[in-house]
């Protein structure tokens, strides 16, 4: 696997709390969430630069609502 | 940034083992020269196929696929990660993964993050849907072990998941993935997961 750099992270509060819930909901730890977190990031910018567009979909209706991202 | 670490393919013809490369990052230039290699082989053997009359759903059912097309759509993208396994000079077999946004069905598992195995072929002339005497054997098994690594690395404790093609579907419940039945979104392909318990026996 390839080599790590380490770096230090600041987080308010909220954030940080935001933080620990996804990490025990996903049982995964905080560096992992955040690893998880830049790889979507990257995919939705890469994605939405090729011209495509982010949506929700409800399940039970299929009605789609598209993700604003400014 | 590619990385590389050893790893071990079994001679068919012999039952030795000889020394390979996993590729972490394949690069441009090794999928370019694996993709032509590998189609040589088999457009090679899809003539052969129609030549004989041999129905379609007897074909080598990966043989269609452009490892060339996949690298260039998802290269640079954290989100996929390929990799391959180098030995004799030639690429022996190519996996690409999903390890973002993608999250286990399987009920003791509901919702946490898995790696996908988007893809996984061995090269044309490993197979024995495409030759009589496979060259090397092990690199499937050595590619799902490099996903359950690199889901090990991402905190996802081991976890992987996948749909077989038809002709892969007992080999992957061979080994110890668990069959969760057809998806009828996806082309009604089977759809296996693999458990952290799992993903330790077989890393074993």
């Amino acid at each position: 696997m390839a080599d790590k750099k380490t770096m230090t992270l600041n987080l308010t509060d909220p954030e940080m709390r935001a933080l620990e819930k996804l990490s025990e909901t996903r049982d995964m730890t905080k560096t992992a969430v955040i690893r998880q977190a830049l790889r979507l990031y990257q995919l939705m910018d890469t994605r939405l630069a090729r011209g495509e567009k982010l949506f929700f979909e409800d399940e039970l209706t299929k009605e789609k609502k598209e993700v604003v991202v400014l | 940034m590619s990385s590389r670490s050893d790893v071990f393919l079994q001679v068919k013809a012999t039952g030795e083992y000889v020394a390979a490369s996993l590729i972490d990052g394949i690069n441009e230039e090794q999928v370019g020269a694996a993709e032509t290699g590998w189609r040589e082989v088999f457009d090679a053997e899809l003539a052969r196929l129609k030549s004989a009359n041999v129905p379609p759903e007897r074909w080598p059912q990966h043989a269609h696929w452009d490892w060339r097309k996949k690298h260039a759509v998802t290269d640079g993208i954290l989100a996929y990660q390929m990799l391959g396994i180098e030995c004799e000079g030639q690429m022996q077999g190519l996996v690409l993964l999903k390890t973002a946004g993608v999250y286990c069905r399987f009920p003791d598992q509901k919702g946490r993050g898995l790696v996908y195995v988007w893809f996984l072929s061995t090269a044309p002339w490993n197979s024995p849907t495409v030759v009589t005497n496979p060259r090397f054997g092990q690199v499937g098994t050595v590619l799902l072990a490099a996903a359950i690594q690199v889901s090990f690395d991402l905190g996802f404790n081991g976890r992987i998941g996948l749909h077989s093609l038809p002709q892969s579907e007992v080999w992957y419940e061979k080994n110890g993935m668990v069959n969760l039945g057809k998806d009828a979104e996806c082309h009604n392909l089977r759809y296996f997961e693999m458990t952290p318990q799992q993903a330790e026996r077989y890393l074993r």
